[in-house]
């Protein structure tokens, strides 16, 4: 019996994808931050995309090569890539060069209140919002990641062997404290609430330390790295990629230990690779190896729905609008959807 | 789906003046139409100049898998992940490592990393070797002899300033460490690219062509720490339930003094060759087709480290024999 591919069941697209825009861009999406009600996103080819309602999205050549990280500050976007820069971009478009590594890479972003920090190698370079040069505070080896807390007091940097802790004492100098735990550390985030400090390793498994008195534990149990992770309606949850459900860790009360986590399902078995929070809801959006996007509430059960259907490629980014109106999700295939969450 | 199309990554090694930077701008600049892209050490021979060029730092952590001889390369984790996102699709990848440096962290993170074995492959280790130094570097330093030991194709460079016996003796002593590994010989390390690149050396599938030379090794050496290889062939089937536990024992005892594994064997009751091939603990195994019909079903099996002659190879072997 020989199938006739045109009768073939054709997978309908959904409601976000028919009211949305999909680009095609064909280089991976790497990152995307959200700024008020804009979106920026990230590209493999140096280029950035600004995406707002009821405009054209625009289009940037920022880099020379892979935009390997993005963060916000204040109205801006600050990029790394790897031809060495490290750039502040304005929303109209503007690129502003704050320094430049030449052949060493800038793998990581972050800023608080108009400080700005990269690293790139084993060195954090912090600028503070009122001085030109910036400090160089050194590890010992690459960093993994770098994080503020909620109040930008501390400055979390993970490593091999565990996190740097970095904070300035009242004679504005700059004081570290160590939390060891032995392998490679990536991704860091202090929890919103400033009482736990979590790390996703280079194992299958996420470190916690909870900073009062560095009692440390191990999140475990999954079947792949743990490559996105996000703390969901303040610090109720830590949502997890890395296994075919979300793993959702409670933390509140008293923290996740002794606790069973809330896993949250998808069709088939596909891994979760990314986790966007639905701000300020109990909810997120849950990226698939597959491509497909689906946004699920954590505590009701079968409250899943569809974003976007499969495109055959890792989602590597999701980013909602500040207002909750819209999202972006882009993929490593350079699919990207653009749309609006609420029916009209 | 996803594309499954895997990066392959050679990684050079070598002592230093051996020739690897001459290899590496040939690399760079000769007219070859494809894209590569070439991870150097920090520590490297200067010279190379080319946007392809990433620098790397060479740091080794520990897995908590609880295998201790379980080194990986983070910066590697990290730079491949990197290259990966890039818009323009490389052909293959080159990592050079220092002349001190033990490859075997490098072969490791290949294995280790998930997302690194989705999109590239480890394709051979390369060893360049200096023709007039190499006898006296394998006397004086253990690395040299270990560079020697996890290479699939060893270039024997600066063959222009030896006399021909002694290319021999340098050949002889080559072999008696690794006896798989393909040696060419040359002058300014003037091999086509070919027979570097992309030459599949860590696939399975490639060990059943590429038969190593089973010699049988002579068991004399001066030093109890010198690298040696171990060959054994039986014509007898072996019993799959004791092999496995012979050698998982074995890797899990020995596997840091074990630098390499090769194997095709034949299983008492299988239709199908199975084919293995490891780096320290970490072994990759997998039945491979039929045997063909017109070849004897025999297995085979090739060691290459340190104190090998203390685990009583041969009669763990022996024993896997089936009744």
């Amino acid at each position: 019996m020989t199938t006739d591919l045109n009768q073939f069941p054709q997978l309908d697209k959904t409601k976000f994808e028919q009211r949305g825009i999909q680009l095609e861009i064909g280089v991976p999406v790497t990152c995307a931050v959200s700024i008020g009600n804009y979106i920026a996103a990230g590209f493999g080819d140096g280029t950035i995309r600004i995406f707002s309602s009821g405009e054209k999205h625009k289009t940037l050549k920022a880099h020379k090569g892979v935009i390997l990280c993005m963060a916000k500050d204040g109205d801006n976007i600050l990029t790394g890539g790897d031809d060495g820069y490290f750039l502040k971009i304005s929303l109209k478009g503007e690129i502003n060069e704050i320094t430049n590594f030449g052949s060493r890479w800038v793998d990581h972003v972050a800023a608080h209140n108009g400080n700005l920090v990269c690293s790139s190698g084993k060195v954090v370079y912090y600028w503070d919002k009122n001085k030109k040069e910036p400090k160089s505070l050194n590890h010992d080896s690459t960093i993994g990641g770098l994080a503020f807390d909620a109040k930008g007091r501390r400055l979390a940097v993970s490593r091999y062997g565990g996190v740097t802790v970095w904070k300035k004492d009242y004679s504005n100098k700059w004081k570290s404290t160590k939390l060891d735990w032995k392998g490679s550390h990536n991704k860091v985030s202090f929890s919103p609430d400033g009482k736990y400090l979590v790390t996703s390793m280079q194992e299958n498994v996420l470190r916690c330390w909870r900073l009062k008195d560095k009692l440390d534990f191990a999140m475990s149990g999954y079947g792949s790295k743990v490559k996105s992770f996000a703390f969901i309606d303040d610090t109720s949850y830590l949502a997890t990629s890395g296994a075919i459900d979300a793993i959702c860790w409670p933390f509140d009360g008293e923290g996740p230990m002794g606790r069973t986590p809330i896993c949250v399902p998808y069709v088939g078995n596909n891994q979760v690779t990314f986790i966007e929070p639905f701000p300020d809801e109990k909810a997120i959006f849950a990226g698939l190896s597959d491509g497909s996007v689906f946004l699920s509430q954590i505590e009701k059960e079968n409250n899943t729905i569809i974003i976007r259907s499969f495109t055959g490629s890792e989602v590597s980014a999701i980013a909602m609008t500040d207002d909750k109106s819209s999202i972006f999700i882009g993929d490593m295939n350079g699919n990207t959807l653009w749309t609006s969450i609420w029916d009209q | 789906m996803e594309n499954k199309h895997q990066v392959p990554v050679t990684v050079l090694t070598g002592f230093l003046g051996a020739g690897k930077t001459t290899l590496l701008n040939r690399i760079l600049t000769e007219q070859h139409g494809q894209k590569y892209a070439v991870i150097v050490n920090e520590f490297g021979e200067q010279g190379i100049d080319n946007d392809l060029v990433v620098d790397a730092d060479e740091e080794v952590f520990e897995m908590n898998n609880g295998c201790i001889c379980c080194t990986v390369r983070g910066d590697l984790i990290r730079i491949l992940s990197g290259l990966m996102k890039r818009a323009d699709k490389l052909d293959a990848i080159i990592v050079e490592t220092t002349g001190l440096a033990d490859p075997a962290p490098v072969a490791q993170t290949f294995f280790v990393d998930q997302d690194v074995a989705n999109k590239t492959k480890l394709d051979a280790i390369v060893t360049v070797a200096d023709a007039v130094h190499l006898s006296s570097q394998i006397e004086d330093h253990h690395e040299a002899e270990e560079q020697i030991a996890f290479g699939d194709v060893i270039l024997l460079n600066k063959i222009d300033l030896v006399k021909d016996e002694n290319i021999d003796v340098v050949t002889k002593r080559i072999r008696k460490i690794n006896p798989f590994a393909k040696i060419i010989k040359t002058t300014k390390c003037g091999a086509p690219l070919k027979e570097i690149l992309n030459l599949d050396a860590f696939s399975l599938k490639r060990i059943l062509e590429v038969e190593p030379d089973f010699l049988e090794s002579d068991h004399d050496h001066e030093h109890d720490d010198d690298v040696t290889s171990l060959s054994f062939v039986s014509d007898k089937p072996l019993d799959m339930e004791k092999f496995q536990n012979w050698f998982g024992k074995l890797l899990q005892t020995k596997g840091q003094d074990i630098m390499r594994t090769k194997g095709i064997l034949d299983f008492k009751g299988e239709n199908d060759r199975y084919v293995f091939q490891g780096v320290h603990m970490l072994m990759d195994a997998s039945p491979m087709g039929k045997w063909p019909d017109d070849k004897e079903r025999s297995s085979r099996l090739v060691f290459i480290g340190r104190n090998l002659e203390t685990m009583n190879l041969k009669e763990g072997f022996e024993a896997c024999k089936s009744e």
